[in-house]
C-alpha cells in the first residue's frame, strides 16, 4: 500500500515538472513533447536490462544437485527394500 | 543450457544499453547539435523518435492480446475434452 503511494507520487511529480517545462518553455516545445516517450522508453530498457541481468546472474548450485539425486537414489533403495513400488528411473 | 542462459542475458543486457544510449543521444542531446553538423545523418529525423516508440508498443499490445487470446482458447479446448 505505501508503495503505490510512493509511486503515485513520483508520477505526479514527474508530471508537474513536465506541465511546468510546457508552460514555461525554456526549451523548445517539440523537444518538451519528447520527455514522457522517453521517459517509457527508458523504463522499458531498464526492465529489459533487468532481466537480462537476472538472467545472467541466475544462482545455480551444482553441488547440491548432486546431493539431491544421492538422496533420491537412497530414498528409492529404502522403499524398494520395505517393499513399496516406485517404478524405475 | 547454463551457457545458452547466460548467452541470452548478456543479449538482452546489451540490446537494452545500446537502445538506452542510442535514443538519449538521440533526444536530449541531438537539439543542441547545430543542424548542419555531419552526426545528424546518423539519426533519423526528430517525428520518427515519437512514432517508433508507439509502433513497438502498439505491436507489442496486440501481440500480447493475441497471445491471451490464443491461450485462453486452448485451455478452453482442454477443458471441453476432458
Amino acid at each position: 500500500m505505501k508503495h503505490i503511494l510512493k509511486i503515485m507520487g513520483l508520477l505526479v511529480a514527474i508530471s508537474a515538472i513536465w506541465i511546468g517545462l510546457l508552460e514555461t518553455s525554456v526549451i523548445p516545445r517539440s523537444f518538451t513533447w519528447l520527455l514522457p516517450v522517453y521517459l517509457i522508453v527508458s523504463l522499458g530498457c531498464y526492465g529489459l536490462l533487468m532481466v537480462g541481468v537476472g538472467l545472467m546472474l541466475f544462482p545455480t548450485c551444482p553441488q547440491e544437485a548432486v546431493l539431491l539425486q544421492k538422496d533420491i537414489r537412497e530414498a528409492r533403495e529404502f522403499l524398494k527394500d520395505k517393499g513399496v513400488d516406485v517404478g524405475s528411473d | 543450457m547454463e551457457l545458452a542462459d547466460k548467452v541470452v542475458g548478456f543479449l538482452l543486457s546489451a540490446i537494452s544499453l545500446t537502445i538506452f544510449i542510442y535514443y538519449t543521444f538521440w533526444v536530449i542531446i541531438l537539439p543542441f547539435v547545430e543542424t548542419d553538423h555531419f552526426i545528424h545523418g546518423y539519426f533519423l529525423p526528430q517525428e520518427f523518435a515519437i512514432l517508433i516508440p508507439v509502433f513497438a508498443g502498439v505491436a507489442l499490445l496486440c501481440f500480447l492480446c493475441v497471445f491471451v487470446g490464443y491461450v485462453m482458447l486452448k485451455s478452453k479446448a482442454k477443458k471441453k475434452q476432458t
